[in-house]
C-alpha cells in the first residue's frame, strides 16, 4: 500500500511467549517473569472484587427496606456493620490500591519502557506473595470474629470492640508492605532501566502515573504501618495513644489514619489518570494534548496529596485556623485533576475516534470522573462540609471517584490490553455492552445517594427513616445492573480465551513500545531492541485492511545528499 | 425518570417523598444551601460543556479504522494556561464564602443558652441544668443555644439536618456546637395525642416516632442523627429536637420532666429506664444485650470477671449505676457509663424499685427483706 519499510513483529510462535515458554504450576508460582507476577495478580485481585462486589450486593440489598431486608433477627445490625467493613476494607486493601499498580502495572511497566524485566525480580515475586499472604489475613478476619469497625478502624472503637481487629490490621501491615516493595520496584526501574532514546519526556503517561503513585506509596505507606502497630499495641497494652481512658487522644489516630489514607486515595486514582491518558490517545489515533502538563500534573497530586488529609476531620473539633487551612490546600488540588479532564477532551477533538471496548470505558471514566471531582468541591467548601460529612452524598462522591474513576479505567485498560496480555481479541459487542450496562447501572446506584445525603441520610445506617426508602431502592436496582454489566465484562473476557481470533501486535494501532512485541509477549519481551521515539506519535501507524492490523511504517527516507547521517542520534525519531 | 421529581422539587417539604433538602431551620440553612446551590451551579457551568464535548466529539470524530485524524496539534500553551486558571478563580471563591460561613458556625455568641450533651452507646442525654436529664433536645426559637458535648465510650457525632449542624463528640474532651432555631415546630391537636398514646399503651410498646412523628408530649419534631460510626446501633442513635415557641411552652416541658411528680418508684424508675439509655443495653426479657439482662437478675448471685461473686442487691444495683466498672459481670465488657452526678437519690431509688420489679424472686424478698429489716433493728 504504501512505500517504505514495515515494520511488523508478526504473531509469536507456540515457544517464544511468555505464556508457553515454560509450563506446570511451579513455573508459575516460582516464576520471576513481571508478565507473568503480573497475571497472578490480575487473578487475586479480581476474586477480592468478586467478594466484594458480593458483600456491596448484601449490603444494597439489606437497605431494600428502611427496617433492613436481608439479614434479620437480633444479630442483624452486627451483620450489616460486618458487612459494609469487609466491603470497604476488600475494596480497598485488596482490590482498588493493588489493582492497576499490581496487575497491569507488572504487566505494562517493563514492556512499555522497552525492559526486559523490573529490577528486582524476586522483590516483585515476594511483594505478590506478601499481597497473598496479607488477603489470607484479611479472610481468616472474616471467618473469625468479624470486624465492624469500618475500613479506617477509628480509635476507640477500635480499640475496645472485641471482633477480629488485630488480624485484620495486621492484613493491612502486610499488605502495606507488598505496596512498598511494588513502589520500590518501579521506581527503581524507570530511574536506571530506561533503554537508550527513552528519555524522560518520551515516556508514556502510563509510566509517568505510575512512577508517581510509587512516591506515594513508598513515602506514605510506612506511616499507615506504624499507625496499625500503634493502634495494636494501644489494643493489647493500652499504653494510652489514642484511647482518652488512658490519656490519649483519638483524634490523633485520625490525623495518622488520614495522613497515609489520603494520599491512598491517589494510590487509586493516578494509575487510572496513566490508563485513560494512553486509551484516550489510542483509540482516537491522536497525540496526547499537553504531555508536559498531564506529566507534571501527576506529580503535582502526588505531592499536594500529602497536604490535604484534614479534610476528612472538619467535624472533628480541630482548630478553626487549621481546619480553613486544610480547606484551602483541598482546592490547590482539585485543579491538577481538573486540567487532565481538558487534556482529555482536547486529545479526542479532531481525532479519528474508534469507538471500541477501551475507548467506551474511557468515555464512561472521563464522565463520571468528573462527577466525582466537582463533587468534591462541596465537600472541600467548609460550609457544606458541615452538612454533609458522613451521608451518604460522600459515599456517592467516593464511589464516583472510585468505581466510576479507578474501577472504570481498570475495566478500560484490561480491555485495551487484553490482546497483549492473553493474545485474544474479545468480542467487541460484548465488550461495548458491559461498559454501557457499568455505566447506567453505576449511575443509577450513586446518583440517588447525592440526594440522599443532601437530605440527611447519615452513612453506616443499617436501618434508616422511611423517608429515604424510595431512593435506596432506587440505588439498589442500579446496583444489580451494575454487577450484571461486570458479569458481561467477565463473560466477554474469559469467552475470548478460548474462542476469539489470534491478536496481532498491535490490534489497536499504538505506538508505544508494547505494540511493538508480539501478543502475548516473548519471554524477554523484545526480539529486537525496540526503537523509541514519541510514544503518541501516530504518524507512521498505517492500517492493513488485508491482514486486518496495525503496522509500523516507516518512510523510505531520501537524505539530501549533503545531510550527513552520522549526526543525528541513532534513536532520533521524526519530529512534526 | 424517577429521578426527576427529585431534582425538581428542590424547595419542597422535607416531610415529602422528594425534597432536595430537609427543612431549614436554623440560621445557619441559608448560607449553608445558598453556598451548596452556588457550588452545584458552577459544577453544571462546568459539566454541560465537559458532556456536551465529550459525546460529541466521539459522535463527529468517529473514523473508519485507519483514516487518519484531522490533527496532531500537542499542545497550546495559552489554552492551557486558561483552563488552568480559569477555575482556579472560581474556586478561591468557593473556599473564601466557605470559610466564613464556617467562621459564623463556629463563633458562638455571647449569651446562648446552654445544654449539656452526653453521648454514648447508644443514646443521647441532653442536662437541661437542675438534675433535669432527657434523651429529646428541646430549644427555643430565635436563641442561640450552646451545646457542650462529652462522650462517655467512642466517637459520636451530633447531626442535625435540618440545621445543618454537625460536630463530633470525642471522649476525653469536650466539643462545643451551637445554633440559631429559626423555625417553631408544631403542635399536634389533643384528640390526634390522645390517642396516639392510647394505642401505644394498649400495645405496651415504647413510643414510635418514626410511625407518629411527634413526640409522647404531642410536638413535631426534626430528626438528630449520630452521624458517627459507633457500633452495633449506630443507626439507632437518633432522637429528635423540638422548637418551642415561647420560653413558658419549654419551661413547662422541662418541669414535666424535672421530677417523679406523682409516679409511684417503679413506674418512674421505668421511664428512666428508657429515657435514662439503659434500654439500650439491657433488656427486661431474659436476653443478654451489651449488658446483663433485668430479668429476674434482682437477688441473684453474680459472678464478677475478677473470679469474685456478689449478690445483686440495692447497693450493688447503686454501685454499678454510679460506678458502672467497679464490678463487672463476668462475660460482659467494662462498657457501661457512669451516671454519677446525673441522677438524684430519687432516680435512684426509683431505678432499684423498677429492677426489683422485674425479678419474680425478688418481689418476695425484697418485701420480705423490707418488712425483715425494721423488724430485725426492733429486736
Ligand atoms: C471498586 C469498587 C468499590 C470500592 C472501591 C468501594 C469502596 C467502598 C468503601 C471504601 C466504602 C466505605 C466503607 C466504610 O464506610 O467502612 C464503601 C461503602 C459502601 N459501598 Fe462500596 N465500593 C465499591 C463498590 C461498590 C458497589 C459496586 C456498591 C453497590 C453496588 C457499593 C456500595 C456501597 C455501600 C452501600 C456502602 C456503605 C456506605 C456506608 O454506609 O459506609 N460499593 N465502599
Ligand atoms: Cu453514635
Amino acid at each position: 500500500m504504501s512505500a517504505g519499510t514495515v515494520r511488523d513483529p508478526g504473531f509469536p510462535t507456540e515457544r517464544e511467549n511468555y505464556l508457553t515458554n515454560s509450563k506446570g504450576i511451579l513455573s508459575w508460582m516460582f516464576t520471576l517473569d513481571h508478565k507473568r507476577i503480573g497475571v497472578m495478580y490480575l487473578i487475586g485481585v479480581s476474586i477480592s472484587f468478586a467478594l466484594g462486589g458480593l458483600l456491596a450486593l448484601a449490603i444494597r440489598l439489606h437497605l431494600m427496606d428502611p427496617d433492613g431486608w436481608m439479614f434479620r433477627g437480633a444479630d442483624a445490625n452486627n451483620i450489616y456493620n460486618q458487612v459494609f467493613t469487609l466491603h470497604g476494607a476488600i475494596m480497598v486493601f485488596l482490590f482498588i490500591i493493588p489493582s492497576i499498580p499490581g496487575a497491569l502495572g507488572n504487566f505494562l511497566v517493563p514492556v512499555m519502557l522497552g525492559a526486559k524485566d523490573v529490577a528486582f525480580p524476586r522483590l516483585n515475586l515476594s511483594s505478590f506473595y506478601l499481597w497473598v499472604f496479607g488477603a489470607v489475613f484479611f479472610v481468616m478476619a472474616l471467618l473469625s470474629s468479624g470486624l465492624d469497625t469500618g475500613w479506617t478502624f477509628y480509635t476507640p472503637y477500635s480499640t475496645t470492640t472485641d471482633t477480629s481487629v488485630i488480624m485484620a490490621t495486621m492484613g493491612a501491615f502486610i499488605l502495606g508492605f507488598s505496596s512498598i516493595f511494588t513502589g520500590l520496584n518501579f521506581i527503581v526501574t524507570i530511574n536506571t532501566m530506561r533503554p537508550p532514546g527513552m528519555t524522560w519526556f518520551r515516556m508514556p503517561l502510563f509510566l509517568w502515573a505510575t512512577y508517581a503513585t510509587s512516591i506515594i506509596q513508598v513515602l506514605a505507606t510506612p506511616v499507615l504501618g506504624i499507625t496499625l502497630l500503634l493502634l495494636i499495641a494501644e489494643r493489647t497494652m493500652q499504653i494510652g495513644i489514642f484511647n482518652p481512658e488512658f490519656n490519649g487522644d483519638p483524634v490523633t489516630y485520625q490525623h495518622f489514619f488520614w495522613f497515609y489514607s489520603h494520599p491512598a486515595v491517589y494510590i487509586m486514582i493516578l494509575p487510572a489518570f496513566g490508563i485513560i491518558s494512553e486509551i484516550i490517545s489510542v483509540h482516537s489515533h491522536k497525540h496526547i494534548f499537553g504531555y508536559r502538563f498531564i506529566a507534571y500534573s501527576s506529580i503535582a497530586i502526588a505531592l499536594l496529596g500529602f497536604l490535604v488529609w484534614g479534610h476528612h476531620m472538619f467535624t472533628a473539633g480541630m482548630s478553626s485556623l487549621t481546619t480553613i487551612v486544610f480547606s484551602a490546600l483541598t482546592f490547590t488540588v482539585s485543579i491538577p485533576s481538573a486540567i487532565k479532564v481538558f487534556n482529555w477532551l482536547a486529545t479526542m477533538y479532531k481525532g479519528s475516534i474508534s469507538l471500541t471496548s477501551p475507548m467506551c470505558y474511557g468515555i464512561s471514566f472521563i464522565f463520571l470522573f468528573t462527577i466525582g471531582g466537582l463533587t468534591g468541591l462541596h465537600l472541600g467548601t467548609l460550609a457544606t462540609d458541615q452538612h454533609l460529612h458522613d451521608t451518604y452524598f460522600v459515599v456517592a462522591h467516593f464511589h464516583y471517584v472510585m468505581v466510576g474513576g479507578t474501577l472504570v479505567a481498570f475495566l478500560g485498560g484490561v480491555f485495551h490490553w487484553w490482546p497483549k496480555l492473553f493474545g485474544k481479541m474479545f468480542n467487541e459487542t460484548g465488550g461495548r455492552i458491559s461498559a454501557v450496562l457499568v455505566f447506567l447501572g453505576f449511575n443509577l446506584t450513586f446518583l440517588p445517594q447525592f440526594v440522599l445525603g443532601s437530605r440527611g441520610m447519615p452513612r453506616r445506617y443499617a436501618t434508616y427513616d422511611p423517608e429515604f426508602a424510595f431512593l435506596h431502592q432506587m440505588s439498589t436496582y442500579g446496583a444489580l445492573l451494575l454487577g450484571f454489566g461486570i458479569l458481561v465484562a467477565f463473560i466477554t473476557l474469559m469467552h475470548s480465551l478460548f474462542r476469539g481470533k489470534r491478536a496481532p501486535a498491535n490490534p489497536w494501532g499504538g505506538a508505544t513500545l508494547e505494540w511493538n512485541c508480539t501478543s502475548p509477549p516473548p519471554f524477554y519481551n523484545f526480539e529486537r531492541a525496540p526503537v523509541v521515539g514519541d510514544p503518541y506519535d501516530f504518524h507512521d501507524i498505517e492500517w492493513q485492511e488485508s491482514d486486518e492490523r496495525y503496522v509500523t511504517v516507516q518512510p523510505e527516507r531520501k537524505l539530501a545528499p549533503e545531510a550527513d547521517p552520522s549526526k543525528s542520534p541513532a534513536h532520533a525519531s521524526h519530529k512534526h | 425518570m424517577a429521578m426527576l421529581p427529585a431534582a425538581f422539587s428542590l424547595l419542597s417539604d422535607y416531610t415529602e417523598d422528594y425534597a432536595w433538602f430537609p427543612d431549614s431551620a436554623s440560621t445557619f440553612a441559608a448560607d449553608s444551601d445558598w453556598l451548596y446551590y452556588a457550588i452545584t451551579a458552577v459544577c453544571i457551568f462546568f459539566f454541560i460543556p465537559i458532556s456536551i464535548c465529550l459525546f460529541y466529539f466521539a459522535a463527529k470524530y468517529r473514523k473508519a479504522k485507519g483514516e487518519k485524524a484531522e490533527s496532531q496539534v500537542s499542545h497550546n500553551t495559552p489554552i492551557e494556561l486558561l483552563w488552568s486558571i480559569g477555575p482556579s478563580i472560581f474556586m478561591v471563591g468557593m473556599f473564601v464564602m466557605g470559610a466564613r460561613a464556617y467562621l459564623d458556625m463556629r463563633t458562638i455568641p455571647e449569651g446562648a443558652n446552654e445544654i449539656g450533651v452526653q453521648s454514648s452507646k447508644w443514646s443521647w442525654s441532653m442536662d437541661y441544668g437542675r438534675g433535669t436529664y432527657h434523651p429529646e433536645l428541646h430549644l427555643l426559637v430565635n436563641e442561640p443555644v450552646k451545646l457542650t458535648m462529652q462522650s462517655s465510650d467512642v466517637i459520636h457525632s451530633l447531626y442535625i439536618p435540618a440545621f445543618r449542624a454537625k460536630k463530633d463528640v470525642v471522649p476525653g474532651r469536650y466539643n462545643y456546637m451551637w445554633f440559631h432555631p429559626t423555625k417553631v415546630t408544631e403542635k399536634v391537636s389533643d384528640e390526634e395525642l390522645a390517642n396516639a398514646t392510647k394505642i401505644t399503651e394498649e400495645s405496651a410498646t415504647a413510643w414510635d416516632y418514626d410511625k407518629w412523628q411527634f413526640t409522647p408530649d404531642g410536638y413535631r419534631f426534626y430528626d438528630l442523627y449520630c452521624a458517627e460510626y459507633c457500633g452495633q446501633d449506630h443507626s439507632q442513635m437518633q432522637t429528635v429536637v423540638v422548637v418551642h415557641e415561647t420560653r413558658e411552652d419549654l419551661d413547662a416541658w422541662i418541669k414535666k420532666y424535672s421530677s417523679r411528680g406523682s409516679d409511684t418508684l417503679e413506674a418512674y424508675g421505668e421511664k428512666l429506664y428508657a429515657r435514662r439509655g439503659c434500654i439500650g443495653c439491657h433488656t427486661t426479657n431474659g436476653t443478654s444485650g451489651t449488658g446483663p439482662t433485668y430479668k429476674d437478675a434482682f437477688g441473684t448471685t453474680r459472678q464478677l470477671a475478677n473470679g469474685e461473686k456478689v449478690t445483686m442487691d440495692e447497693n450493688y444495683v447503686r454501685e454499678s449505676i454510679l460506678v458502672p466498672k467497679a464490678k463487672v459481670v463476668a462475660g460482659f465488657q467494662p462498657v457501661m457509663p457512669s451516671y454519677k452526678g446525673q441522677l438524684s437519690d430519687d432516680d435512684l431509688d426509683s431505678l432499684v424499685a423498677y429492677i426489683k420489679s422485674l425479678s419474680a424472686n425478688a418481689e418476695t424478698t425484697s418485701e420480705a427483706d423490707a418488712e425483715a429489716t425494721p423488724e430485725e433493728n426492733a429486736e
